[in-house]
């Protein structure tokens, strides 16, 4: 089997993302470093959080994994942190963002060793620090993500795709299958197929993130003919909650069409749910998925049978590898290191 | 006076370096000798020296209330710390209304709300609302802001599209953040709401609880976060810096 830094080799920026704080993206990311740096590939890594701090922001208890960089590499982070790490480097480009944490400069690494990251928030920033990065000689760019963000995942940041889920959603296996079944749905939103033989209606601005009932009711009455609206922006599940009764009273399907899936906001229900009364997402682009990693471990509550939850999430979502990539490197190795290698 | 070694410093009260620490705390244990006992073993453990328990009585049955002394003789350097760039030299009212003229010379627009299932607008008031908090006028008292307080129980898609509405340069967003994965989420998403409009870029996004940290604000991807402690013009200075920031090198 492929490692997953094998998988995602093509990627020129690679979006990690986790379905909620947990689901282990940044053992991920450093398993990825890992792999690439025994394939002698030529990174760059920026956080749209923080990676590499010791303990995690809100639950002290949970420790986090270091990242460690290897000599060569690129990295987006604050000037203090960088300073901090104390490792030999040089300074590629002051970038003039700004973040809590201090201004982010982009460097290459002149010794390898581990080091705290967290480079810009903003997705359009994320995606100019990435292009800096790759400009100066990486070949792949890892961009981390932070509790459950999305936004440097769309298409106008990253080319690839990398969802973390794990048993932190759910106590029950089913419900940890569902939830992520639900996520890799929204995030291969087909793009709308045209069989709907009617003019698109375009939603006015903001009207989605408003909307209630009935301004729903009075917007499908105005337009009786329209199977498609457009919506330029956000799409809150609110707004399929107002839209659903209106449908249902008059029997009607509505297609609604966003740019990407980082403009839906899902919570309750995955699209297949609202496909089923109707209602049929559908995205102009969207990022590639390339793969699934999956965590086994709940912090300080339950922990699942890694091979089985792999398994069942293999029998749900077909078509995509999945990566546990502790299990992956201890059964590589030893075996038996997996239960002490394992972080949150 | 005697100088304090940044690189080593440790609590005080009667003297420089003598590492005197008060602490609370309640045991689940009746009040008797024995729960005594217990909170002077506790406190030993902890790690304090000739721990002393100077209060303790029964909070109701079978639950014991202490206070105590203890010496804590561990240092921190506090030296290694400073100079990090967290920390922001307060402006005043005034200077805050001068700078605000100078620098952007128009009606700084900021939109307020304590957000999602959170009922708590104590924080939110305190910021925005003239009568303001700790001696400090709010948000509203200032010629150079235009307030929007939205209250409490807001839906952070509402709260984004009255944003956009009103053209805020800033949203400020309370929340009690806690390991509930809810909260983090609530507040997680209104900054992704913000980005799916294409309004990151102009909007200054910060955000207030009894929890949250500057580091917790990063991982959320919001410009700033306010913790206890903080006033009124804490919270002016940083929105006016940050504009002027921003006009002067626009992304």
């Amino acid at each position: 089997m492929p490692t997953l830094a094998e998988t995602t080799a093509s990627a020129h920026r690679l979006a990690l993302v986790g379905l909620a704080k947990n689901t282990g993206k940044t053992v991920t990311l450093t398993a990825m470093l890992r792999e690439l740096e025994a394939a002698g590939r030529t990174v760059g890594v920026t956080s749209v959080g923080r990676d590499g701090e010791e303990r995690d922001a809100i639950d002290a208890r949970i420790a986090k994994p270091r990242v460690r960089l290897a000599a060569g590499s690129l990295v987006a982070t604050t000037d203090a942190l960088l300073r901090a790490s104390a490792l030999a480097h040089e300074l590629v480009e002051e970038t003039g963002v700004r973040t809590p944490l201090g201004r982010v400069l982009i460097a290459r690494l002149l010794a390898a060793g581990p080091i705290e990251i967290a480079g810009p928030s903003a997705a359009a920033d994320v995606r100019a620090v990435s292009d800096t990065m790759l400009g100066a000689g990486a070949e792949q760019v890892l961009i981390d993500g932070a509790v459950d963000r999305r936004a440097a995942s769309s298409p106008q940041v990253s080319d690839t795709l990398v969802m973390a889920t794990g048993a932190v959603l759910d106590r029950e296996l089913e419900q940890v299958v569902a939830q992520t079944r639900d996520a890799v749905e929204l995030v291969r939103l087909p793009p709308p197929d045209g069989s709907e033989h009617s003019e698109p209606v375009a939603l006015p601005p903001r009207f989605a993130l408003t909307a209630g009932a009935e301004q729903v009711a009075e917007l499908l009455d105005a337009n009786p003919e329209a199977r498609r609206l457009l919506v330029d922006g956000a799409l809150p599940e609110r707004f399929l909650d107002s839209l659903l009764p209106s449908l249902r009273r008059h029997d009607r399907e509505m297609t609604l069409v966003v740019a990407d899936p980082t403009r839906v906001f899902l919570w309750r229900h995955g699209p297949g749910w609202y496909a089923r009364r109707g209602v049929h997402l559908r995205a102009l682009s969207r990022t590639a998925l390339a793969a699934l990693t999956v965590n086994p471990v709940a912090p300080q509550s339950h922990t699942f049978e890694s091979g089985e939850l792999r398994a069942r999430l293999a029998d749900a979502i077909p078509g995509v590898p999945i990566f546990d990539v502790l299990q992956d490197a201890a059964e590589n190795v030893h075996a038996q290191a997996a239960s002490t290698l394992r972080f949150p | 006076m005697r100088e304090v070694d940044l690189a080593a410093v440790r609590p005080y009260a009667d003297h420089l370096g003598d590492g005197l620490v008060q602490m609370s705390f309640t045991l689940p244990v009746p009040y008797s000798l024995a729960a005594r006992r217990a909170a002077l073993e506790l406190a030993g453990t902890i790690g304090f020296e000739e721990p002393e328990v100077v209060h303790y009585e029964e909070l109701t049955e079978g639950y014991t209330y202490f206070v105590m002394y203890g010496r804590c003789m561990q240092t921190v350097d506090f030296a290694a710390l400073q100079g990090e760039g967290f920390d922001i030299e307060y402006m005043s009212e005034d200077e805050i209304e001068h700078f605000a003229t100078t620098h952007i010379g128009r009606p700084i627009v900021v939109v307020g709300a304590s957000t999602g299932s959170d009922t708590h607008s104590v924080g939110i008031d305190a910021m925005l609302n003239l009568k303001g908090y700790h001696g400090h006028y709010g948000l509203e008292g200032y010629r150079c802001f235009d307030t929007h307080n939205l209250g409490s129980q807001v839906p952070n898609s509402v709260l984004v599209a009255r944003a956009i509405d009103v053209g805020a340069d800033a949203i400020l967003v309370s929340q009690t953040v806690t390991q509930q994965n809810l909260h983090v989420h609530n507040l997680s998403e209104l900054v992704e709401l913000v980005e799916a409009e294409g309004k990151r870029g102009q909007m200054i996004l910060a955000c207030g609880g009894p929890r949250v940290s500057n580091e917790l604000a990063k991982e959320l991807g919001y410009d700033a976060g306010f913790s206890k402690g903080t006033e009124p013009h804490h919270l002016a200075t940083f929105i006016v810096r940050e504009l002027a920031e921003r006009a002067a090198s626009p992304a």
